[in-house]
This record gives structure tokens, C-alpha cells and sequence, in this order.
């Protein structure tokens, strides 16, 4: 019974996974970078960093993966101090950077071998878990091949396969679908599933809307360096009663000025072929919006009316959409 | 010993080295092709020491400066840095394995110079170790430029700075017979260590005696690979 109790204690006093405070870092070069942020990521959580390029996402991995010191704040990993112990608490962190790069004439089996044993994994169970993993990634068939053959993709999967060898606790994965084939976008998303279930708190830098939406336990919106709001996906986007989006395609590219004065429109965003409306839920608001797409000349070859998404509560938060900065 | 999958961050660079078949054969080709004409020539002994001298001292500074900060704008050497490894140790491997490789390219035409011009074992042995201190000095060099830049062609401008008074203080074509100040520094720089052991194989005589060879580099060396390695936090971070 003593046991018991003294598990329960030690379970209920765990540190939580991930934990930044007052997280400050500008650029000198620029004067961009993160303000006053603070966190909280609890084992087993997903949680998303969503914002516009230039945002602070990637600064903020930078500084929780220890890469660079803020100007001010703190940050804990499993209750590890990771200005102090960086060491330690980078034997603890899973980390995949935006742009993965590996050595281009070493396979990417050597790749993937060498920094598993850089981050103190034994040859047996480095060369277990690999084996899984290039199965799991379908990057078996080509694990002999030098990197330099490699696709964008086939190294986006490569850098997943490194930060996932060593079985860490805390994964930081910076836009990790981005370039992957929609098969492996599915089987990561299964793969994160699996490791959040076991208790590994990730953390994802994305601006995919629709794959925050489905993974993310928890989203934070950073906007110029600033969180600017926080909560799950659901609490979020109920928050938006009474905005619908509007996604016309169009045959041909037009000048939207007149969709914007449309009464009730918040945010025009081109998408490709496709004109994203975001605007009031108001009675004969559709309508309006198509008048203004025919007025400014353009041919509508198909309308969808969307429920709102976290892209919607970003424009509504900050008057800004997530793709088109920068 | 398995090199390759690598498991050690100079294992990585041994399994680069020979995987590059061509690469390999023309860093083998090149010392071989500048030394051994110079060997076999009749030109003054002291010229045919600086020439083997000015080849070690260029194959080290460049190879360290240049693949690091590749790999440093590549942004590899950076996620390298954040796994737990030491970064001090990293960059200790760095320097070791680059001295090493670049000692293994220029054996075989030391060998040659060795068979060209007989002189005592503990003469070769000397010059030996006296040319591998002038890689470890020279790869210190170019370890410490890539604190100060991300650019290849930076490196080879910076060197040029660096390492031009030092031959100079070295005496392998000017200032031969330094005095003053100029004989006080060129105790500190083991290139001019390197110079008096090759000048000895060539059959001149040197002021020097071998022991002074052996320990004077090998301490000057192992104040350099420390202050190298301290300056690991700042060379393994992003460059922002």
C-alpha cells in the first residue's frame, strides 16, 4: 500500500514534459524573434505552435531544442533547467528543424545510425529501432542509397527516423509534413498518435491548418513574436460563432478589391486557383460575395461554403492570414 | 573496428574520406605530385624544407576551415551539436581526425623524401612528428577562422593573414636567422620546429637537437587543441 501511494505521489509531483517561461529572443540582425512567451506541455500532449512564417515558430524550437539562449526567460524539460543542463536535456528531446540536412555521401542508414549513437544509444537497439522505423517510413528499399539521391521528402522522413531513434521524451518537430507524400503525412500522424498515447509530449510548428486541427490536443497562435491566444482546437473555433469562409475557384486570376468592400468580408486570401473569403455569417452574405467576384471579372467554376477553421480564428485574432506573410 | 555506419563523429569523417573514391585519389596524388620533384631535385636544401613545410601548413588550415564551415552553413553541424555529445569533444574530433587524414595524405611522400635523403631514425622520426604538430597547429588555424565566419573563401582569405607572419617568423624563406624578438616568437610557432627537423633531413645543420622537436611542439600543440576546444559553444551555434 506504501508502494502504491509512493508511485501515485511520484506520478502526481512529475514535472511537467515542457515548460517555458517569459521566453524572450530578438534578432539583432532584424529585430524579429519571440517575446514574453510561456508554456505548458503536459506528458502524453500534442501541442501546436501555429503562425504565419515569421511568426516566432521556428525561434521558439530553436530555444526549447537549447540551439540558442534567450535574451531572457526559462525553460524546463521533464523539470531539467535548459539553460543549465543542456546536455542533459538534450538527450531527452526528439527534434526534426524545418530544413533537415544530412551528410549527402554516407547513406541514410549511416545518417540515421550515427546520430542515434551520438545521442547514447546502444549498437543492438540502435540498429532495432532503425530497422523499425525505415520499415515503418517505407524507407527500407532505399536505406543503402546515398542521401544525395534522396527526395525532399525521402530526407524529411530520414530527419523524422533521427529524431525518433533514441526514443525521446519530448519530441519538437518543426512543419514536419511539409513535402511528405500524403501516405507518409498519414503514417506520421499515426506514428505521433502512438507516441502521445505512450506518453511522449510533442510539440508541432505548423501552419497546416488542417493537421494541427486533427492532431493537436492543445494550439497556441503566435503572431510577430507574440502567443495571441491558446486553447484546444474545439474551444477555438467555437469561439468563431457567426464567420463562415468562402472558397470560390476560379478559372482566372482577378483583382479582389471589390470582394473585400463587400459588407461583412474580414480577409481575402488567394490559394492557387482558389479565392478563400473570410467573412460574417450574415443572411445573403454568399450571394454578395459571388456579386463581387462577377463584378471584378472573375469566372466561378466552383463555391464551397466551409465551416470555420483555426485559420479562421487566426484572421479573426489578428486580421491576418497564416500563408500569406512573408 | 566498424567505420561505416559510423557510431563517433570521426568515424563520420573517415567514412567520408575514403568514401570519395576520386576525391581521395587526387588528396593522395596532390602531395605526392608538389614533394617528391622537389625531393628528387637539386635544389638548396633550405627551399626544399619550406616547400614540404608550405604544403602541410596549407593541406591543414584549409581542410579543418573549409569542410567546417561547409558543414556549418549547411546547418549539419549545428543538429550534430544538439544531440548530448560534448561539443568540446566534437570539435576535438574534428581537429584530431583532420590532422590525421591530412598526415595519412602526406606520408607516403615524406616516405619517399625519407628513401630520396637517408639520415638517422631519430632524424626521420623528428621530422615526422614535427610535420604532424605543424597539422595539428595548422587545423587549429582553421578551426579557430570558423568562429569568425561562415564562408569557404573567408577562410582562405583569414588564413592567408594568419599564416603568412608565421612562416615568416618561422624562417622558411626570409628571416632565417632571426634575432631579437623574431627569435622569441619563432620558439612559439611549431612550423619552425617542422623546418629545422626537414632542413636536417635535406643534410643541413640545424641548431636544434631532436628532443627539442618532440617536446616544445607537442606542448605548444596541446595549448592550442585546448584553447580550440573551448571555444566549441561558440563555433557549434547557429550563425544568426
Amino acid at each position: 500500500m506504501r508502494d502504491v501511494s509512493r508511485i501515485w505521489k511520484a506520478f502526481v509531483e512529475r514535472p511537467v514534459a515542457l515548460e517555458a517561461r517569459g521566453i524572450t529572443l530578438r534578432y539583432r540582425s532584424s529585430g524579429r524573434g519571440v517575446e514574453g512567451l510561456s508554456l505548458s506541455v503536459g506528458w502524453g500532449e500534442v501541442f501546436g505552435l501555429v503562425g504565419p512564417n515569421g511568426s516566432g515558430k521556428s525561434t521558439l524550437l530553436r530555444v526549447l531544442s537549447t540551439a540558442v539562449e534567450p535574451d531572457s526567460g526559462t525553460f524546463r524539460v521533464g523539470g531539467t533547467d535548459g539553460l543549465r543542463e543542456k546536455r542533459k536535456v538534450r538527450a531527452r528531446l526528439g527534434l526534426m528543424v524545418d530544413r533537415p540536412t544530412h551528410y549527402g555521401d554516407l547513406s541514410g542508414w549511416a545518417n540515421a545510425y550515427f546520430f542515434a549513437r551520438l545521442y547514447g544509444v546502444n549498437e543492438a537497439k540502435a540498429e532495432g529501432a532503425l530497422s523499425e522505423l525505415f520499415e515503418y517510413f517505407d524507407l527500407a528499399a532505399y536505406r543503402d542509397d546515398r542521401v544525395k539521391t534522396y527526395s525532399y521528402g525521402m530526407g524529411k522522413k530520414l530527419a523524422l527516423i533521427e529524431a525518433l531513434a533514441h526514443g525521446p521524451d519530448v519530441l519538437l518537430l518543426d512543419e514536419p509534413s511539409l513535402g511528405l507524400d500524403y501516405t507518409s503525412q498519414l503514417a506520421l500522424q499515426r506514428k505521433i498518435r502512438d507516441l502521445s498515447a505512450s506518453g511522449v509530449a510533442v510539440v508541432i510548428a505548423s501552419n497546416q491548418v488542417d493537421e494541427v486541427e486533427s492532431l493537436c490536443d492543445r494550439v497556441a497562435f503566435l503572431h510577430e513574436g507574440r502567443l495571441v491566444e491558446e486553447g484546444t482546437p474545439e474551444e477555438l473555433i467555437s469561439s468563431l460563432q457567426g464567420v463562415r469562409r468562402i472558397v470560390a475557384t476560379l478559372r482566372n486570376p482577378v483583382e479582389y478589391g471589390s470582394v473585400e468592400s463587400v459588407a461583412g468580408v474580414d480577409q481575402v486570401v488567394p490559394e492557387g486557383q482558389d479565392l478563400v473569403v473570410h467573412c460574417e455569417d450574415r443572411p445573403g452574405i454568399v450571394a454578395d460575395v459571388v456579386g463581387g467576384i462577377v463584378r471584378a471579372g472573375g469566372d466561378i467554376t466552383d463555391l464551397a461554403v466551409r465551416r470555420p477553421s483555426l485559420e479562421d480564428v487566426f484572421v479573426k485574432l489578428t486580421g491576418e492570414t497564416l500563408r500569406d506573410e512573408d | 573496428m566498424r567505420i561505416n555506419p559510423p557510431d563517433a563523429y570521426w568515424k563520420k569523417d573517415v567514412a567520408l574520406f575514403f568514401g570519395r573514391r576520386f576525391a581521395l585519389l587526387i588528396k593522395m596524388i596532390y602531395p605526392m605530385a608538389i614533394i617528391v620533384p622537389v625531393a628528387a631535385s637539386g635544389i638548396p636544401a633550405e627551399y626544399a624544407a619550406a616547400v614540404i613545410g608550405i604544403v602541410a601548413v596549407m593541406a591543414g588550415t584549409f581542410g579543418a576551415g573549409e569542410s567546417l564551415t561547409i558543414d556549418l552553413n549547411d546547418g549539419i553541424l549545428v543538429r550534430v551539436a544538439l544531440t548530448p555529445t560534448s561539443p568540446r569533444r566534437i570539435v576535438f574530433e574534428v581537429l584530431a581526425v583532420n590532422a590525421v587524414l591530412d598526415f595519412v595524405q602526406l606520408l607516403p611522400a615524406l616516405v619517399i623524401v625519407y628513401v630520396l635523403h637517408p639520415v638517422s631514425m631519430m632524424w626521420v622520426l623528428a621530422a615526422t612528428f614535427a610535420v604532424f604538430a605543424t597539422l595539428v597547429t595548422a587545423n587549429a588555424i582553421g578551426i579557430f577562422i570558423a568562429n569568425f565566419t561562415s564562408s569557404p573563401a573567408d577562410v582562405l582569405l583569414y588564413a592567408t593573414a594568419i599564416l603568412f607572419p608565421l612562416i615568416y617568423i618561422s624562417g622558411f624563406f626570409r628571416n632565417r636567422h632571426p634575432e631579437g624578438i623574431l627569435a622569441f616568437l619563432r620558439n612559439f610557432v611549431p612550423f619552425a620546429y617542422m623546418n629545422d627537423a626537414l632542413k636536417a633531413v635535406f643534410g643541413l645543420a640545424v641548431k636544434a637537437v631532436p628532443v627539442e622537436i618532440f617536446v616544445y611542439p607537442a606542448v605548444i600543440c596541446s595549448v592550442l587543441v585546448f584553447a580550440v576546444c573551448m571555444t566549441a559553444p561558440r563555433l557549434l551555434s547557429p550563425r544568426l
